[in-house]
């Protein structure tokens, strides 16, 4: 069964565009999604604190839809990657778990809450 | 005696999940020194603390946020 993944890359950010771009597409090519994933580009920012020489980093988000069996073959091609600064890899599966609370769930809990507080 | 209950943040805006991306509201619940903000401080109710941290971790790797404030390396 696929799921929903997040990852997060950070280019050198000497790197040209179209080098990224095309890093990317074979970063992608290996998933073998049929749909196409959500790509976001942040650009270059400045890093919180320097890794190794570099100050500044080419951020890019995707989110792809993926079987977990072909995660460790990507992985590896993002770590043998020398213009990958760092890469974070999350499941995004959060917005289908569980279901908004509606305003009754919400007033209810908050009266748990505050029923819990006087027993103390 | 009881210290005043603070109302969570988070619950008072309705959010789901916090956002590890989100560096500018994550700014706001780390000290001076980078630290996280501990939920007597912020008020932030147990089960967003739990998500604020993950996402405090997650930023500090991405380097969105710093882990130590006012470090040179």
């Amino acid at each position: 069964m696929p799921r929903t993944y997040e990852a997060v890359y950070i280019f050198d950010s000497t790197l040209e565009d179209a080098a990224i771009n095309e890093k990317i597409t074979r970063f992608h090519g290996l998933l073998g999604t049929r749909e196409q994933p959500e790509v976001a580009h942040w650009g270059r920012r400045q890093l919180a604190y320097s890794i190794g020489p570099r100050e500044n980093g080419y951020y890019v988000v995707s989110k792809f839809a993926t079987e977990p069996t072909t995660l460790p073959e990507y992985e590896r091609a993002l770590k043998l990657d020398d213009g990958v600064i760092r890469y974070l890899i999350t499941l995004h599966e959060h917005e289908v778990g569980a279901p908004p609370q509606s305003e009754e769930d919400l007033a209810a809990a908050t009266r748990r809450d505050d029923d819990d507080d006087d027993e103390d | 005696m009881r210290r005043p209950q603070k109302s969570c943040p988070f619950c008072e805006s309705r959010v789901r999940w916090i956002d590890y991306k989100d560096d500018r509201t994550l700014g706001r619940f780390i000290t001076d020194q980078g630290k996280i903000l501990p939920s007597r401080l912020s008020g932030t109710c147990a089960r967003h603390q739990r998500q604020l941290s993950t996402a405090i971790k997650r930023a500090r790797f991405l380097a969105l946020i710093p882990y130590i404030r006012g470090h040179q390396a």
